[in-house]
């Protein structure tokens, strides 16, 4: 699990976040398909049965709608249900479930709703049109729903056990991408960190570059890059796209007076889309350039290598784009 | 249209009436007379402009309703649809409560946030389920999987009607509890109509309680009008759940004597349908089983009747009085603290 000097993988991180959580709550338990025996599709349940038992590491029918309104049932007798999802793109099979049975519950009745919804997501790794999609969006208009995306197995473990504890529906999306290619730089910390805050992972003062997820990493070192050219770009972490931190974003924006968006999403009404209207409301006089967005085409995500390439952001692309705002 | 008094033997099976436990029998009656009176007067209500929108009523669904919930404890978890105002009235709901919710008063039990038949309350162990059903039969089977995972010996019981099987939900539902052996029920109201829908169009299979045997639980089909019928089914499922043998479902066979809401006159129901029913109210059933038995008389009848319709009546006039919300409350609870 992890290497000699104590780093973990994103993958591990987030394995050793749930299982503090399901030792330190006897109500916290797993649920999906394959996440006992198996260990889950990825692994990261891995050894879990072993430790608490098929009562706690539950595998399930394949029924995504039926496990997951069956956590929503657990969760208003008490329990915290974690779900796991296979891959993010299976997660349309329970999309009722999620959006009508879960997310308006607390509004309409006042009972807590405490459900973490774990589903690996993303492209890149050459896994085609249903099984590399960026879901956030189609989640993010639905009142009632958290969203987090973590960036770095540091913010994996800490938002994860966050997402645990908090009393609303959480959809957390781990980028599978990210799962064996990020370490930690350090022995990992088990403590939660705050839902709710953006982070300035470099700062800048020509441009902010605003991102999540896998592009978080792609981002800070195509900002490396520019900065070899004189460019200094401000790298924030959304972390948490809903709530939003406009705060941090705003405070960032106002400092450089320039702004783009990535993400691997599509374009079209992506969450950059979201970001880049608040930051023309909150801080238009600010704004030296257009917000400009730099996501994935209004495509599926195609399978073979040079079509997917084509498809979502590269770094040549992203830095193109940056170097641009930043210097227009 | 006056109720025909059908004098009609129980179908159940269980023990005969006069050795059942008297005051059991007296409170099903009255909660499925209560129930009658308030959904009468709801109708009287929304034709006279005092509701919202639309109203769902549970004509011909009291013996359901009320003969399920009767067979349960307080403790057990219950995830009813539109036509279980019974079972919530059961569990101690006050009728000024529905009222105000197809009102959209501050005093519902959402506030006003939703309406009509979203009434359900958590602390009366009653799930509030959205309007896509059976969405409370998974959230149903994960009240009844806490129940396991805690080692308790409560149950859970979900409702819905004859259009819900077609759904995704239903197989899934039945499919988990079956595997995991939850401790649910599973009621299937089949009141010949989905909408307008008639069952014929909606499954190939004619008595749904057969679906139960392709995912390994009993199954059984009993006369929905039938109270004794049906709380005699819901308690034979509740031992074996408590035993932990796993889940059962019931179909309750009745009619739907109203449209599927009040604004629908539901043109599409031969008339004939509705005057065979019609001779099988079950409020008027039953009524005839306790008369016969000497448990109730004219009098007490007509009192209890009378009584009921001036609890209805009272509460309209509480629920006409109850305020609206302050939209000044608007954003508050979209998140749990």
């Amino acid at each position: 699990m992890q290497t000699d000097n104590g780093q973990v993988t994103y993958l591990d991180a987030i394995g050793q976040a749930l299982m503090s959580e399901m030792e330190a709550d006897p109500d916290v338990f797993i649920i999906g398909e394959d996440v006992g025996q198996f260990g889950g599709a990825f692994k990261v349940t891995k050894g879990f049965l072993d430790k608490f038992g098929p009562r706690r590491v539950v595998d399930t029918p394949m029924a995504e709608s039926g496990f997951t309104g069956l956590a929503a049932g657990a969760a208003l007798l008490g329990l915290r249900p974690v779900v796991e999802y296979q891959f993010a793109d299976f997660i349309s099979a329970a999309f009722d479930q999620i959006v009508n049975v879960m997310a308006r519950h607390h509004y309409r009745t006042g009972d807590p709703m405490p459900v973490t919804l774990r589903a690996p997501f993303g492209a890149r790794l050459r896994a085609g049109p249903t099984h590399s999609q960026s879901v956030e969006s189609y989640f993010a208009h639905v009142p009632g729903l958290k969203i987090v995306i973590p960036g770095t197995p540091e913010d994996a473990a800490g938002l994860l056990i966050s997402s645990i504890r908090d009393n609303n529906p959480v959809l957390f999306l781990e980028s599978k991408y990210l799962y064996r290619r990020l370490r930690t730089s350090a022995p990992l910390s088990l403590e939660p960190m705050p839902l709710g805050q953006a982070k300035v992972v470099r700062e800048g003062s020509q441009v902010s570059v605003i991102t999540y997820g896998a592009y978080v990493s792609e981002c800070l070192d195509v900002a490396a890059e520019l900065g070899k050219e004189g460019i200094s770009a401000e790298v924030v972490d959304v972390r948490t796209l809903v709530p939003l931190d406009v705060e941090t974003i705003v405070a960032s924006v106002k400092k450089t007076s320039r702004a783009v968006v990535v993400h691997e999403a599509a374009r079209r009404l992506g969450y950059g889309a979201e970001i880049a209207a608040v930051i023309q409301e909150e801080c238009f006089w600010w704004l030296d350039q257009p917000v400009l967005r730099v996501a994935a085409r209004n495509t599926p995500t195609p399978t073979s290598p040079p079509l997917e390439d084509a498809v979502v952001p590269q770094a040549a692309q992203i830095a193109e784009t940056v170097r641009k705002v930043a210097t227009a | 249209m006056a109720p025909t008094r059908a004098r009609r033997k129980t179908g159940s099976t269980g023990e005969p009436v006069e050795s059942r436990d008297k005051q059991l029998l007296l409170r099903i009656f009255e909660t499925m007379v209560m129930t009658r009176a308030v959904e009468d007067r709801m109708v009287s209500m929304y034709r006279s402009g005092d509701l919202l929108g639309s109203l769902y009523t549970g004509h011909w669904h009291e013996a359901i309703s009320v003969g399920t919930a009767s067979a349960l404890r307080q403790d057990d978890f219950l995830a009813p649809i539109h036509r279980d105002l019974g079972a919530h009235l059961w569990r101690g709901l006050d009728p000024a409560q529905v009222m105000a919710s197809f009102m959209g008063k501050a005093t519902s039990p959402t506030r006003g946030r939703d309406g009509t038949l979203h009434y359900g309350r958590l602390d009366l162990n009653i799930y509030n389920l959205p309007s896509h059903i059976p969405d409370n039969y998974p959230v149903a089977i994960g009240a009844a999987f806490a129940f396991q995972y805690r080692s308790e010996d409560r149950v859970s019981l979900a409702y819905c009607g004859d259009g819900s099987t077609s759904e995704g939900n239903f197989h899934e539902s039945l499919n988990i509890a079956a595997v995991m052996k939850l401790p649910a029920i599973f009621i299937v109201e089949n009141n010949q109509y989905a909408y307008s829908t008639p069952v014929r169009l909606q499954s190939a299979v004619k008595e749904y309680a057969v679906k139960a045997q392709a995912y390994g639980m009993p199954g059984v089909t009993v006369d929905g009008t039938d109270v004794l019928a049906v709380y005699d089914a819901t308690s034979e499922a509740v031992v074996r759940a408590r035993a932990g043998e796993g889940p059962s479902l019931i179909e309750g066979v009745t009619m739907r004597m109203h449209g599927h809401a009040e604004h629908d006159p539901a043109d599409y129901v031969p008339r004939e349908m509705l005057e065979e029913w019609q001779k099988r109210d079950p409020v008027v059933l039953f009524e005839n089983v306790l008369l016969e038995h000497g448990i109730l008389d004219e009098e007490i009848v007509s009192k209890m009747r009378e009584a009921a319709r001036q609890k209805a009546i009272e509460a309209r006039k509480k629920a006409l009085a109850d305020p609206l919300p302050d939209p000044a409350t608007v954003e508050e609870g979209v998140y749990a603290d």
